[in-house]
């Protein structure tokens, strides 16, 4: 039952990919009206629209154009870049991972820190730890990762100069240092992406330890350490893990702020750079890109939180 | 129809409460929807008054030399161009709360009908509505925004029209979502179930069932989303597609002041702060807001 | 097991002047207030009283726990000679679980979800350092299981606790907390969410239990049955007070408190069925209004301004019996006092005179059942049948009870009726002739007044942000076009009509008690003139006083309006009482119907039979069979022609699963299907009883 339950959700997966790049596609190439004058500018000559307009196929009817990308996709061939005639696929490949590592390093922070302060803040519910939590997550939720970036920048980078100031990762000649560079923006989207979810866990737990199965745990003569290690945290963090899903937005749109204030090489300063360049067909590869990380990273967690849910696994 | 009022469910007015029965009540209030309401106050006051009392043009530059720092002449040093920082930041104020506040609801007046709606009569308009709102949704928020900036093209880049429009475009999706979730719910309740059986129409069912129940709900997820707008804003601007310098913009200002925040760090904290301040207050009030309706303010973003 | 010696007169838990505070806003509220009783080795109480009074509250704090924002203010519960109160944690980790245990109220809610039931009762052994040389945990787990008569324990460790129903869950719960030898089992209304067969069973399981162990009970509950049926002695608590405790027969024979004589009245039996016996208890236990003295006094028939001031103390009156009322001598008999009741000559509406009037509601072959549909990322719609073949008819002003066990489909018959349910086969005859098979959209507006429904919880079924005027306001609007002035009159009136005064007009739904919202439920429903009431459950969510009530109000109005019921309850002794005929549900057939005294007295269906059984009457003396011939509900298997075959302890054989199970008329009025003929039924109950 639940393998079928898991097909259904891959085939959805990837529709909604299809019609993600369906919007994609219309919202970069279709809305904006004439591309070759946007591109090249008012001021440019009718041949060099021409020559344009032929090489991105914008001769051609839309659909035939929405295929012949959509095509070239599927062989991996993002199309070539308008500003520097290279292949999209070569600009994003070394950028595709450093972000993908930077959002590993920060992920791996992430889960520890996240169930250590979330179950602390619920089992010390209304005390001053839960208060002072609270307040930390109030004021994390309140900084944009630019500015929380910015600030750990200024401390840890500029005041007292433990971590580089551009995190310039491909300069890296072993590991260790290389975690150095990456410490502080991945620190920083550790942090965007904790707080909302320790408030989550947090009320989770919660939930849980004033349910009568824990009061029961309590009533049996169990030790709270074991009540909670064993019946508390397991029941809480399942609901949450569809927090996770929400945390990668997060992540995904802290990476294209936090690449900017580190100077760090990845997709979203890629992206945020072919935006002003009006490079289109890095725009939606990127843009793609992100968003299937995204929907197949949620289909991911909806797969796990199934699994891991007995009540789904059991009919 | 006009008695209808004397006996409908609209409140009829209280009695005009004594002063200490006011004071009474305020101290009732959630102790962070007084703080929130205190921030935010304070917000509208620089907001409104801002531009009559300002020491500095918010664009004039040469006002000090650049990056100089605290002193008495700028509260807040001056910026690469020898702008004043605190004139800027207090003038920046209007843009960035109206920016919010009306891209939300702008969002709200879209997302919340058609959701309700979606919600309520369910079959194929709501299979192929919620369709396509998983489809925009799926793609992150600050990417969406993007791309539409993108597709926008260069002539209205910097125009805060546009920003209104990101944030309405963005959230709409969003915002739509949860009502239809408050109305599936809604609707499976026994006394809709009631007023169903009584025969009542759609319209009347929305207008006198649904919609005093669901007032709470999207109240609370306003003031999630205004919260979370100046963030947008800020980024957007910090990313370099903000409102067109040299208009004061805190994100902007940001981004162009850290090549001097070893010389002159409170040029880019006090912008920050300023920012972190409005959503820390914007934030508390929801939280209030949200005690206070007996709600929690933790839903999906 | 080691078997415990009983030893008489022996204290095993004394529970002394025991009170406990909530914080409320900016002060400690009181919860209960000075509670002393005993607890003899093998002995079982009962603690019971209607929701608020504290009983659940008492039964917790008697292992030390009380909830995150209360306090225990004073007192000690001695056990084995200490104090639980004053123990430390680790020391009371050991005691409970282990030499007291707790069975708690809702077993769905009280097993971790994410654990397998093996596990959870290993998890105790392990607590309490458990060893045995006969038997490792494992095995040990299944002897408990066998010992609470779950078959097939093997099969039920692995499980997780949605994959058995609440009955076993209940079990494994009881086995849980018996697996450590206590000496006291703490029961927090064990079979309130079960079903009455289950709760039977259940009951007889502990009596069992206590017998082979010799453990002591602590059985808190609202039912005064239960307790009748199992409890050595009784103490009754009002408002976090214990206003009278005695043994069960002095108690049920000789209550003494005003409180107890009227709980104990408004109790409806199947024996002695008779709505108008009841005692009035005036009124609803609201903590806010309690006086500074007697805490009853206001509810109180023979209450002086003494009472008001003075707190009342127990008094012991005699042996095993103390009371918590000064008054107690001048106070008349509970005999004598019911006695004067019944000669006051109660108006009944009779089933007289109906004979050869059309029937209002004419059920032919109804099918019915639901559209499943699953909300979420995949959306499914298929048919579903949970009724089907339901044949009846109801007269005007006539009460027709649907009784049967949870999944019946009871609800199912009556959301038929109203419209809500997709395919209908059947006649609503309401001046003209009405289909039922149209949907409650395409009903006329004639026809949505002519049949009002009342929903089990009137907390979902009012609106939460509409004020009373417009709530029952609403229906005159729609259908007699009724406003201004005239509108506020007839709401006025209907508020009356269901005992409520005009004050109530303005106020929003959380401002009422349980029994308040019920009544704005009903006077919402009659706003509409209706001629026939759909009744679901509608007292189930209501304490035992409120109950009395409001059956008096449906009773009177009956009579007042001529308006026709199909009240829908799992409470034989409600239906017993209130309904002129009855249809018997089960899996989604109907089984028997018949005139109430006919169904009930003596049962002829085997299934009747054992619903009635089952249900424990709140008299010592009325003791329920204890050979219960039930295998209980069979949960998944698979549905015969008779649904009841594979459950029914007098099953004639294999014709039973695949033949069309026949009618059988036992008299004009009274119908039966069963491959048995009525004579043979006639003779099984006899030799049963």
């Amino acid at each position: 039952m639940i393998g079928k339950l898991i097909f259904t959700r891959l085939i959805l997966a990837v529709v909604t990919l299809l019609v993600v790049s369906i919007l994609i596609f219309w919202t970069a190439e279709v809305l904006p009206g004439d591309i070759a004058a946007r591109v090249l500018g008012r001021e440019s000559t009718a041949q060099a629209r021409e020559v344009f307009r032929a090489k991105l196929h914008l001769d051609r009817p839309i659909i035939q154009r929405y295929g012949i990308w959509l095509g070239g996709i599927i062989r991996g061939d993002f199309g070539q870049s308008l500003v520097n005639d290279r292949k999209v696929v070569d600009t994003i490949g070394p950028r595709l991972k450093n972000t993908l590592i930077i959002g590993l390093v920060a992920f791996a922070l992430y889960l520890p820190v996240t169930i250590l302060l979330a179950s602390l803040a619920a089992v010390y519910r209304d005390r001053p730890i839960d208060s002072f939590i609270s307040l930390l997550t109030l004021i994390g939720l309140s900084m944009p990762e630019f500015v929380s970036g910015t600030i750990l920048l200024f401390f840890f980078a500029v005041a007292i100069p433990i971590f580089p100031v551009m995190a310039l990762i491909d300069n890296a000649k072993s590991p260790l240092e290389a975690l150095r560079i990456l410490a502080l923006p991945a620190i920083t989207l550790m942090i965007i992406m904790s707080v909302y979810a320790i408030r989550m866990l947090r009320d989770n737990l919660i939930e849980v330890l004033d349910s009568e199965y824990i009061r029961m745990a309590d009533l049996k003569g169990m030790s709270r350490r074991q009540v909670i290690l064993r019946h508390a945290l397991p029941n809480a963090i399942i609901p949450a893990l569809n927090v996770t899903s929400l945390n990668l937005a997060y992540l995904i749109g802290g990476v294209v702020l936090v690449e900017r204030v580190f100077s760090y090489p990845g997709l979203g300063s890629l992206l945020v750079d072919s935006i002003l360049l009006r490079d289109v067909p890095v725009i939606e590869a990127v843009t793609l890109i992100v968003a299937s990380i995204y929907i197949f990273a949620n289909l991911f967690a909806d797969v796990m939180t199934m699994i891991l849910n007995p009540r789904l696994r059991y009919g | 129809m006009d008695n209808m009022t004397s006996t409908g469910n609209s409140t009829p007015l209280p009695a005009m409460p004594s002063f200490r029965q006011v004071i009474r009540r305020v101290q009732r209030l959630p102790p962070t929807f007084l703080i929130g309401s205190v921030v935010l106050i304070f917000y509208l006051i620089l907001a409104l008054t801002g531009r009559y009392w300002a020491p500095y043009n918010a664009t004039k530059t040469g006002t000090g030399p650049p990056f100089s720092p605290i002193s008495a002449k700028h509260w807040f040093g001056t910026d690469q161009l020898g702008r004043d920082i605190f004139s800027r930041i207090v003038l920046g104020t209007d843009d960035v709360l109206f920016l919010s506040l009306s891209g939300t609801l702008i969002a709200m007046i879209l997302g919340v009908p058609l959701g309700l709606i979606s919600g309520l009569v369910r079959g194929w308009f709501d299979e192929v509505f919620m369709r396509i709102l998983d489809v925009i949704i799926s793609i992150p928020l600050l990417i969406l925004a993007l791309l539409v900036i993108a597709a926008a093209g260069s002539q209205l880049s910097g125009n805060s029209f546009l920003l209104i429009g990101v944030i309405a475009v963005v959230y709409a999706p969003r915002i739509a979502r949860m009502a239809r979730a408050v109305a599936l719910n809604l609707v499976t309740s026994d006394f809709v179930t009631v007023a169903r059986l009584r025969g009542e129409s759609t319209l009347w069912i929305i207008l006198h069932e649904l919609a005093p129940n669901a007032t709470g709900v999207i109240l609370v997820e306003f003031g999630v989303r205004a919260g979370y707008a100046p963030i947008l804003i800020g980024s957007l601007g910090f990313l370099g597609f903000g409102v067109r310098p040299p208009t004061p913009e805190w994100g902007v200002m940001i981004s162009e002041n850290r090549i001097g925040i070893v010389t002159s760090p409170v040029t880019v904290i006090a912008p920050a702060l300023a920012l972190a301040l409005l959503v820390i207050g914007l934030n508390l009030f929801t939280d209030g807001m949200a005690r206070i309706l007996g709600r929690s303010t933790n839903q999906n973003p | 097991m080691i078997k415990e010696i009983i030893t008489s007169s022996n204290s095993l838990l004394h529970v002394k002047d025991v009170s406990v505070d909530y914080w409320s806003q900016d002060r400690w509220v009181n919860v209960i207030d000075r509670i002393s009783f005993d607890i003899q080795t093998g002995e079982s109480v009962g603690l019971v009283g209607e929701s608020g009074c504290g009983k659940t509250t008492m039964l917790y704090s008697m292992v030390g726990y009380v909830r995150p924002n209360s306090r225990i203010r004073e007192g000690s519960v001695l056990f084995q000679g200490e104090d639980l109160l004053t123990q430390s944690k680790s020391k009371l980790q050991h005691i409970r679980g282990k030499l007291i245990s707790i069975v708690p109220q809702n077993p769905t809610t009280a097993l971790s979800p994410g654990m397998r039931i093996g596990k959870q009762i290993t998890e105790t052994l392990e607590a309490h350092h458990w060893k045995s040389e006969k038997y490792n945990a494992e095995n040990y787990a299944i002897e408990l299981l066998k010992m609470v008569s779950l078959p097939n324990p093997e099969k039920i460790l692995p499980k997780y606790p949605h994959q058995i129903s609440g009955g076993q869950q209940q079990r494994v719960l009881i086995a849980m907390a018996i697996s450590c030898n206590p000496k006291l089992l703490l029961l927090d209304e064990p079979t309130t969410g079960l079903d009455v067969t289950t709760q039977a069973q259940i009951l007889d399981l502990l009596t069992e239990l206590r017998a082979v162990t010799g453990m002591s009970l602590l059985y808190v509950t609202h039912n005064l049955g239960v307790v009748a049926q199992i409890c050595d002695r009784i103490g009754v608590m009002y408002a976090g007070y214990l206003v009278e405790i005695a043994t069960r027969h002095t108690l049920f024979r000789n209550p003494s408190h005003p409180y107890t004589q009227g709980l104990i009245s408004a109790v409806p039996r199947i024996s002695t069925p008779n709505v108008k016996q009841s005692l009035i208890l005036k009124g609803l236990l609201n903590r806010s209004e309690l006086p500074a003295g007697c805490p009853f006094a206001p509810r109180c028939d023979f209450s002086l301004p003494r009472c008001m001031e003075e707190t009342q103390e127990l008094i012991s009156i005699e042996r095993d019996h103390q009371v918590a009322c000064w008054r107690w001598q001048e106070i008349p008999s509970f005999t004598e006092r019911i006695s004067r009741i019944t000669s006051e000559v109660p108006q009944q509406s009779t089933a007289e005179g109906w004979n050869g009037q059309r029937s209002l509601l004419a059920i032919e072959n109804l099918r019915a059942g639901y559209i499943t549909e699953r909300v979420g990322k995949t959306y499914k719609r298929t048919p579903k049948d949970v009724v089907e073949e339901i044949t009846l008819d109801i007269r005007p002003g006539e009460t027709f009870a649907l009784v049967g066990e949870s999944g019946s489909g009871k609800t199912t018959v009556a959301r038929a009726v109203s419209g809500l349910l997709p395919y209908v086969s059947g006649i609503l005859n309401i001046e003209d002739r009405y289909d039922l098979k149209m949907s409650m959209r395409k009903r006329s507006d004639d026809m949505l007044r002519s049949v009002q429904y009342i929903f089990q919880n009137p907390d979902a079924s009012l609106n939460p942000r509409q004020r009373v005027s417009l709530i029952i306001g609403r229906p005159l609007q729609k259908f007699f076009k009724l406003y201004g002035e005239a509108l506020r009159q007839k709401v006025i009136r209907l508020l009356a009509d269901v005992h409520l005064d005009a004050s109530f007009y303005d106020r929003f739904p959380d401002e009422l008690s349980g029994g308040e919202r019920q009544r704005i439920a009903i006077a919402r429903a009659l706003a509409a003139e209706p001629k026939l009431l759909l009744c679901d459950e509608i007292l189930s969510a209501l304490d035992v006083s409120v109950q009395a009530n409001i059956l008096k109000l449906l009773a009177e109005l009956q009579v007042e309006r001529g308006i026709a019921f199909l009240f829908i309850s799992h409470d034989l002794a409600i239906v017993r009482s209130l309904a002129h005929r009855v249809g018997v549900m089960y899996w989604g057939l109907l089984f028997e119907t018949g005139r109430v005294e006919e169904v009930f007295n003596p049962p002829y269906h085997p299934y009747t039979y054992l619903l009635l059984s089952a249900v424990p009457e709140p008299d010592p003396d009325n003791v329920m069979p204890t050979v219960r011939m039930d295998t209980g509900l069979i949960v998944g298997a698979k549905k015969m022609t008779c649904p009841f075959a594979p459950r029914c302890p007098v099953k004639v054989g294999q014709v039973c699963e695949v033949d069309q199970v026949p009618w059988q008329r036992v008299s004009q009025t009274h119908q039966l299907r069963c491959f048995h003929s009525v004579e043979q039924l006639l003779f099984i109950q006899e030799k049963i009883a």
